[in-house]
């Protein structure tokens, strides 16, 4: 009987070669409700962000006055990176319920529902890059070759996102109150994570602890990379220890979830 | 073609479902008390390529669950589904819409869900309208359709795909008298192309009039299969109420 399931599989695989698109399609219809179809949406959709910056920003630059040069780039490009993933790992929970109707009636790898939501939150950050790079341009620094060092970072950021999404999602259905530990976990994260302030405020002998942390170093390092000076951050193995971060989160997130995503469909 | 080896689905109902960490903190002492729910109980049954299977049952027996066997959505607690081939299945209402796009959109979507790609949804595009007779509402978000303009839409995306296997669970109440005959009709022609088609019905009727073969589930048991008069007849007899 084995040659039948064998069969079966293998007709499914072959009858289905059309995952990328699904999960295309899916990612592109969610970012057209995302942002109500039109680029008012989108530039609607930016004020949170701003008004997150304009507020950070008051306190900080005029109120306590960090002594950081470009503190407008510095703290709109952390809080730009930030978002992210604090937006992929969220929404990883949140949407499993949003699909459920579908992962009741149709059978499709489960993955597909992550990535797409993930490609969604990723095309925000592209844009909201483009963004930042108008302020870039305003604020008269002028672009170099080593900007393109950024592109590894934003992998990364990639990776360890969608990782931890995986993670979480996979979870979600079995303890749901995740999603509001994850939430604090993400505030927590936010301040322990050199976004608002310098590295430099932070007594050296803690600089170990903050860079336990791989979101810490990629924030660092594309600062680094855009807005200078060059650093340690850019260096080879910074991304080493950050890759292997990636790497670790992303196997271990995905081999949960094909573990546990089988029974999604009862769970939910 | 479907071949069901001895299946059993069981579901495990918790006296009190425990789906946060808070929960399962705060009864850390109280042992997990359990019902154990037969869905479907050793089923065995093939289903040949062609052939139009009807599947009756009171609510509750287990055709919902069997259906969704069969689609790959749910894996038996026991035995063996084996199916070669690829399923389009339409089950229960509302499908699997975004309900804030456009009914264009949403085309792609579902048609996508179900293993189509770009070109192929493009071309049968025209044709999925025409039959859901949405042609004035491509631009409209599908929550302000109604329900059976919906369920007209889902059904037709779905009998577009070509696929080997349909799978139809009692949707059709929904649809006006003009469209459950054009489902009809699209069944009479899945029937002459050979495709294989297992239907889930409470219209006695319909399933008498199309299908070759009836199961009928009582309390996830197989309690009778073969000739639909037969098997109709049986259950519609006094005693068994």
């Amino acid at each position: 009987m084995s040659s039948y399931t064998e069969t079966y599989k293998q007709t499914n695989r072959s009858g289905r070669k059309n995952y990328l698109y699904l999960t295309l399609v899916m990612a592109m219809t969610d970012f057209k409700v995302k942002y109500d179809n039109s680029a008012l949406g989108y530039l609607w959709s930016l004020l949170k962000p701003l008004l997150m910056f304009g507020t950070l920003y008051l306190v900080f630059s005029v109120f306590v006055r960090w002594n950081v040069e470009n503190y407008k780039l510095y703290l709109l490009l952390g809080i730009i990176l930030w978002n992210f993933f604090a937006e992929v790992t969220l929404n990883s929970m949140v949407l499993l319920e949003g699909k459920a109707a579908i992962l009741k009636k149709i059978y499709f790898p489960r993955w597909i529902i992550v990535i797409s939501s993930s490609l969604t939150s990723f095309l925000t950050l592209f844009f909201n890059i483009l963004v930042f790079f108008t302020f870039f341009t305003i604020s008269g620094t002028r672009f170099s070759v080593s900007n393109l060092l950024l592109v590894p970072y934003i992998i990364e950021l990639y990776f360890i996102s969608v990782g931890l999404a995986f993670l979480l999602c996979a979870l979600y259905p079995k303890f749901r109150d995740i999603h509001h530990i994850w939430e604090v976990f993400v505030q927590l994260g936010f301040w322990a994570t050199p976004i608002i302030y310098p590295v430099s405020i932070v007594p050296q002998k803690y600089h170990t602890f903050i860079f336990l942390n791989p979101m810490a170093r990629i924030i660092q390092g594309s600062r680094e990379a855009l807005i200078g000076p060059g650093g340690e951050f850019l260096a080879i193995p910074n991304h080493i220890i950050i890759i292997s971060f990636a790497a670790a989160l992303f196997f271990a997130g995905l081999f949960l979830f094909n573990r546990l995503s089988r029974s999604f469909a009862e769970d939910l | 073609m479907i071949h069901i080896q001895d299946v059993s689905k069981v579901f495990l109902l918790p006296h009190e479902r425990k789906t946060t960490l808070r929960q399962r903190f705060v009864s850390l002492w109280q042992k997990n008390t359990y019902e154990k729910f037969y869905a479907l109980r050793n089923i065995s049954l093939k289903i040949n390529k062609g052939e139009f299977v009807g599947i009756i049952g009171k609510n509750g027996s287990g055709k919902s669950t069997l259906l969704k066997l069969i689609a790959n959505v749910f894996e038996p607690t026991s035995g063996k589904v084996c199916v070669n081939a690829n399923v389009a299945p339409f089950l229960e209402l509302g499908v699997g819409f975004q309900w804030d796009s456009t009914v264009k959109d949403n085309i792609y979507l579902y048609g996508a869900l179900l293993g189509m790609g770009r070109r192929e949804i493009a071309d049968k595009y025209d044709w999925i309208i025409e039959f859901s007779g949405l042609e004035r509402f491509v631009d409209a978000k599908l929550k302000n359709l109604s329900s059976g303009m919906q369920v007209r839409l889902g059904f037709s995306i779905t009998v577009s795909v070509d696929t080997p296997i349909l799978l139809v669970d009692e949707v059709l109440t929904v649809g006006d008298i003009d469209f459950q005959q054009k489902c009809y009709d699209s069944f009479m022609s899945f029937k002459k192309n050979g495709q294989t088609i297992v239907f889930v019905s409470h219209d006695l009727n319909a399933v008498e009039k199309f299908c070759d073969k009836v199961v009928l589930l009582e309390n996830g048991q197989i309690g009778e299969v073969g000739n639909p008069r037969i098997v109709l007849s049986k259950y519609k007899s006094p005693e068994r109420i």
